[in-house]
């Protein structure tokens, strides 16, 4: 390398004068040295002559150099590369098979139009090859062709060649046809093709079969992949599919394992026997256990595939709840899902050890994951009625620690657990109120005034209270003015005597001096409502609500199923349908089309268009909001709240004019937009998505109307909404 | 289905080597690149970024992922665009790191920089420009990518390197068992078999393991001739479960009989991993933690003082290397503490940490810690828990066994070997 410190000119020129070299070594280090500079990105295409003739050689490691410079400048000078097809024909007929398959590899990949054309004898020639390294390196060319001019794959007749291959001797040959097919399967699909060119039948499924046990792990993958796409004719076929696919649990690659149990998932469907059912869930714990003892990332992708599967089958690790305790070193993003996954494994059995768990998390460093911690809590003593005593102390042993944060999420997990078990935890007030000055979060402070307004017949001292926060009234956030304005009117509708003062105090402040439209707005409704009929008053504010309750799924069932048959695709690992962040990948356009509602196809691009423009940062790093968005950190928030009609008819494809309800939904998340720009809050405006991370919103339980007839289908649509 | 490429990156960032992304823009990967880099440097701790990053593309419609992973100094990354499987992008990344460690040991941005060639050429026989791995059996790798070996680099200097490649390619991917190359010969006919475990275990305030999990591995390092048909039995198979197999291992055979079945491939592989479960009564087996550690820590203002002893609880055996570490919390500055039986201890200022170390544990010996800290924070909040790692050789948690090895389709008789490490990574809460 002395020749670094030389102009580039000179340099290339030297290498120039070595590629020409009588002596072979001397051109094979001027090779090497060619693509040293080629991979640091320097400019070598001058030498590409020079190059070019030093293609024909023995030297095995010398020819794959020499191609991988071609590759490189196939797309920048394909004139050139036109060079050198008669040295690749020649090559596919070299006695050995390394430079045949070398040759019919590199000439797949050029992606020149011109040598496309010279491809096609030599491919039909290696396709045949007696050598299966050479056959299952031409069957992934045919695939790659395709993707260049499929009307070439047509006219030779290479479709029909691939699927005779399936029934090669080789099973390696197997694999790579299948991956091959494949692919094209998704090309044609996605290109809109109108038939399946890679139809799958009773008697491609049992030669798969064959196959799937001696292939490489990645030719598993595709084999796998091939038979979910399989429809069985009867149970007794998807109960022979299973059989054979169960051991492949075993898997060493844990991309296998996850592919064989979407296999399963997919193919029980079909399957009638209760028991063999059973078993099989049964043989699913053990191996997404296994998944546990590799490196975080891999964890974090078996973590979310699994909360996916228990949504569906809550009975999966019941007795293995142990396995997800966090360690303090784990990385966020593990320990969040772990958090996740213990709730939902939570029973009367087995909530001691997870609550004193739970308890050691909340005492640790990270702010971020001990708020998530506390926040299980509530979700626990929501889930698990038998332990919501046992909740509650944790809770206020957790206050005690006098830890601000600490203190602020526990006060507004509290006032989950009050709209869970109305009038039953009422001795605790007097603690929460005792930190009343400790609290400097918005949805903290909000959160304890909603105690205070409603329980405030049995404060003694409400008045008080919610008179400093009368007193700061404009200075507070909305939310807190929010949660304020209703607390206060609460209080006068239970204790008129003692409250008018202050009722009419918050009343004038908020019509006149605050600029929130919704602040102003409400305040008129309570004021006029009071004035007209304080009887009605009385029955509309403190009417009885129904208890809160965790939601089973944070997604629909029919996005459940949809989600599930795509484990372990980043659809599964995100919870969200392909279409919604693929933008028009292959696979997307198949699902798409699967659902055949162009209506459908065409509101969601505009959401996405809209959504990316909206949202400056992206669609998919939804890193940490993710798991919160499907579960409202009002911690059930969802079952008993009002959706934007609108959007929920745009997501279930109901929606007539798709542009209107745009709009809309539109209309609501800017909203949302101004006051917490960070939030995925799947409300927009209205404040559930509370992320720890945010200056979080109100709560709005009191605020929001709530139609009894709400469909509670809505529950699992904000998942989608949770994109804005 | 299948990923777009693999990258490396060197610790500051830079690119070393990556695949050939024809079919993408060129700015493709170095998109990838950027978006990674950027969430590295927006996170306060690296490991908390997500493994798949969103990947905005050049046009609105084209977004795609980017899985990394780091292992030593080197990350590696993998874009993916389309619904893409991302396990599957992570197990070949993982699968590529073992052929790279397979071929240059160590692995750091010089050495890959000075094989550069090699490096290439794996890339290329590893992964189709379609996305779809090739050939990752370092078995059959090493017939068609020569490893950089000694006589190799003599060779070439002394100019005949053409030699030594042409030899190798004789009858590339004859072998009708992909991951076994035919017409292996040795002089000595010998199997080992390499049994590690780690006892993973948190154990709560009063000394009780909340939870404790023994992994196990096998790993074997196969010098046998031919095409030996091995059958092997341990003794205890019935307490390993979870397992996850080799290619090689017969599926079928293990779930019935719970014996490995299986042609090896020749030279080093992992045969397999499992968990530990002990066949016992109660519903939650659990494996003992092999020592004991009394806390004693007080927090004061600006600082405060700790208060250690360990103890084994083995009776025979020597726990090696056992380190005890302690996150001091933001803020902490110093530490002056005191060790028994000259085991020495350092305070890392910037990872904030307090380590023990000791080399040797014997039984039946208490090792005493004592000292104190200095934080600049006003309330020190250090981890709540102490992170202990030790190991200890020639030992098994599970007392796993060779009982039986039966070799058919040859003739010979081999030589087996059997070694077994455990070692323990336990979290102690105080």
């Amino acid at each position: 390398m002395a020749m670094r410190a030389a102009p580039r000119k000179g340099e290339n020129f030297e290498l120039a004068a070595d590629l020409n070299s009588e002596y072979k070594e001397k051109r094979k280090d001027a090779i090497k040295r060619v693509i040293a500079n080629m991979t640091v990105q320097k400019d070598v295409s001058g030498l590409f002559p020079d190059v070019l003739k030093n293609m024909q050689t023995d030297d095995l490691e010398q020819k794959k150099l020499v191609y991988l410079y071609l590759m490189n400048y196939a797309k920048t000078q394909p004139e050139l590369v036109i060079l050198a097809v008669n040295t690749f024909v020649k090559d596919t007929d070299d006695p050995n098979p390394l430079v045949r398959a070398l040759a019919i590899r590199t000439m797949g990949c050029l992606r020149a139009e011109k040598i496309i054309d010279y491809l096609c004898d030599p491919l039909q020639k290696c396709l045949k090859d007696d050598n299966p390294y050479v056959r299952k390196t031409a069957a992934l060319c045919v695939a790659k062709l395709y993707d260049l001019k499929p009307e070439l794959v047509n006219e030779n007749g290479f479709l029909d060649q691939l699927r005779d291959m399936i029934a090669d001797s080789n099973p390696m040959v197997v694999a790579n046809t299948v991956a091959a097919l494949s692919d094209i399967h998704a090309a044609a699909v996605a290109s809109g093709a109108p038939k399946d060119t890679f139809a799958i039948n009773t008697e491609i499924v049992n030669k798969l079969l064959v196959a799937l046990n001696e292939c490489s792990e990645w030719g598993r993958v595709a084999i796998l992949n091939a038979l979910s796409r399989y429809t069985a004719e009867d149970a007794g076929e998807s109960e022979h599919i299973c059989e054979r696919v169960v051991p492949q649990f075993q898997h060493a690659n844990a991309s296998v394992v996850l592919t064989a149990i979407k296999v399963i998932m997919i193919h029980m469907r079909g399957i009638t026997s209760e028991n063999l059912t059973k078993t099989l869930i049964r043989k699913m714990a053990p191996p997404l256990v296994t998944l546990l003892s590799n490196p975080p990332e891999v964890q974090w992708v078996a973590l979310r595939n699994i909360n996916l599967l228990l949504q569906k089958r809550p009975d999966i690790l019941t007795n293995e709840m142990r396995v997800f305790f966090c360690k303090y070193n784990d990385p966020l993003y593990v320990k969040v899902e772990k958090l996740d996954i213990m709730v939902r494994l939570a029973n009367e059995h087995n909530v001691d050890p997870l609550l004193s768990e739970l308890k050691e998390y909340a005492q640790e460093v990270d702010v971020d994951f001990v708020r998530r911690s506390i926040k299980v809590i509530g979700q626990t003593a929501i889930k698990i009625d038998e332990a919501a005593e046992r909740c509650v102390n944790v809770l206020l042993e957790l206050i005690g620690t006098r830890v601000s944060y600490v203190v602020q999420e526990a006060v507004v997990v509290m006032k989950d657990v009050f709209r869970k078990y109305p009038s039953t935890y009422e001795g605790v007030i007097p603690t929460l109120c005792a930190n009343l000055d400790e609290l400097d979060e918005p949805e903290a402070k909000a959160s304890l005034i909603w105690i205070i307004g409603e329980y405030a017949k049995k404060i003694d001292n409400a008045d008080e209270l919610l008179g400093i926060f009368v007193d700061t009234f404009t200075e507070e956030s909305y939310p807190v003015q929010l949660q304020t304005l209703t607390a206060v009117v609460k209080l006068y509708l239970q204790k008129p005597e003692s409250s008018q003062a202050l009722v009419q105090k918050v009343l004038n402040t908020a019509t006149k001096d605050c600029d929130s439209p919704d602040v102003r707005d409400r305040a008129y409704i309570y004021w006029r409502l009071l004035s007209t009929d304080p009887g009605a008053a009385k029955a509309v504010v403190l009417a009885v609500r129904p208890p809160i309750t965790l939601p089973r799924t944070t997604v629909s069932p029919a996005l459940l199923e949809e989600l599930l048959g795509e484990i372990p695709l980043l659809a599964s690992v995100y919870h969200k349908p392909a279409e919604t962040f693929v933008g028009r990948g292959r696979i997307s356009a198949d699902s798409v089309q699967r659902k055949a509602t162009d209506d459908r196809l065409a509101t969601q691009k505009a959401l996405q268009t809209v959504a990316a423009g909206q949202q400056a940062e992206n669609l998919l790093d939804f890193s940490d909001d993710v798991p919160n968005e499907g579960q409202p950190s009002g911690l059930a928030a969802t079952t008993v709240l009002a959706s934007t009609p609108a959007a929920a008819n745009l997501l279930a494809g109901t929606s007539s004019n798709p542009l209107d309800d745009l709009v809309s939904i539109f209309g609501g998340a800017n909203l949302g937009a101004s006051s917490t720009p960070a939030s995925s809050n799947p409300m927009g405006g209205f404040g559930f998505g509370a992320s720890p991370l945010t200056p979080a919103p109100a709560i709005t339980p009191v605020m929001s109307p709530q139609p009894p007839a709400q469909p509670q289908a809505q529950s699992g649509q904000d998942d989608l909404l949770g994109l804005f | 289905m299948a990923i777009d490429g693999l990258i490396i990156l060197d610790n500051t960032g830079r690119a070393i080597a990556q695949s050939g992304f024809h079919s993408f823009p060129p700015a493709y990967p170095l998109l990838h690149i950027d978006a990674l880099n950027s969430a590295l440097a927006s996170s306060p701790r690296q490991i908390d970024v997500d493994p798949v990053i969103y990947v905005q593309g050049l046009k609105l419609d084209s977004p795609s992922a980017c899985c990394h992973v780091r292992r030593g100094e080197l990350r590696y990354l993998c874009p993916v665009s389309g619904d893409v499987d991302p396990l599957y992008a992570f197990a070949f990344l993982q699968t590529f790191v073992d052929i790279l460690h397979e071929y240059f040991g160590h692995l750091s941005a010089e050495t890959l920089k000075d094989n550069f060639d090699i490096v290439y050429q794996l890339l290329e026989e590893t992964l189709d420009s379609g996305g779809h791995p090739l050939t990752t059996s370092p078995n059959a790798l090493r017939d068609i990518v020569l490893p950089p070996t000694l006589l190799h680099k003599v060779l070439s200097v002394a100019g005949v390197s053409g030699l030594a490649s042409t030899s190798a390619n004789s009858h590339p991917f004859a072998s009708p068992i992909p991951w076994r190359k035919v017409g292996v010969r040795y002089n000595n006919n010998e199997i080992f078999f390499d049994v590690v475990e780690t006892l993973e275990a948190i154990v709560n305030k009063n000394g009780q393991p909340a939870v404790s999990t023994v992994w196990g591995r096998v790993d074997s390092n196969c010098k046998l001739s031919g095409t030996p048909d091995l059958l092997l039995t341990f003794s205890n198979a019935q307490s390993l479960v979870d397992c996850s197999l080799h290619p090689c291992v017969r599926l079928q055979r293990w779930a019935r009989d719970k014996v490995l079945s299986f042609v090896p491939p020749d030279g080093k592989f992992k045969l397999m991993d499992y968990r530990f479960a002990p066949a016992t009564a109660s519903a939650i087996s659990q494996t003992s933690v092999p020592f004991t550690l009394r806390t004693g820590i007080t927090v004061d203002e600006r600082g405060g003082s700790i208060d250690l002893t360990l103890s084994s609880r083995l009776t025979t055996r020597t726990m090696e290397n056992v380190y005890v570490e302690l996150y001091l919390g933001e803020g902490a500055t110093g530490a002056n503490c005191l060790a028994s039986h000259n085991a020495s201890w350092t305070f890392n200022p910037r990872t904030q940490t307090l380590v023990w170390e000791l080399k040797a544990v014997v039984p039946s010996a208490n090792y005493t810690f004592r000292g104190s800290f200095t934080s600049t924070a006003e309330n020190p909040r250090p981890s709540r828990a102490f992170r202990i790692r030790f190991e200890i050789p020639q030992h098994n948690f599970s007392a796993m066994r060779i009982e039986q090895l039966k070799l058919t389709g040859e003739v010979y008789k081999p030589y087996k070997g059997m070694r077994g490490t455990s070692f323990g990574n336990v979290e102690w809460r105080w």
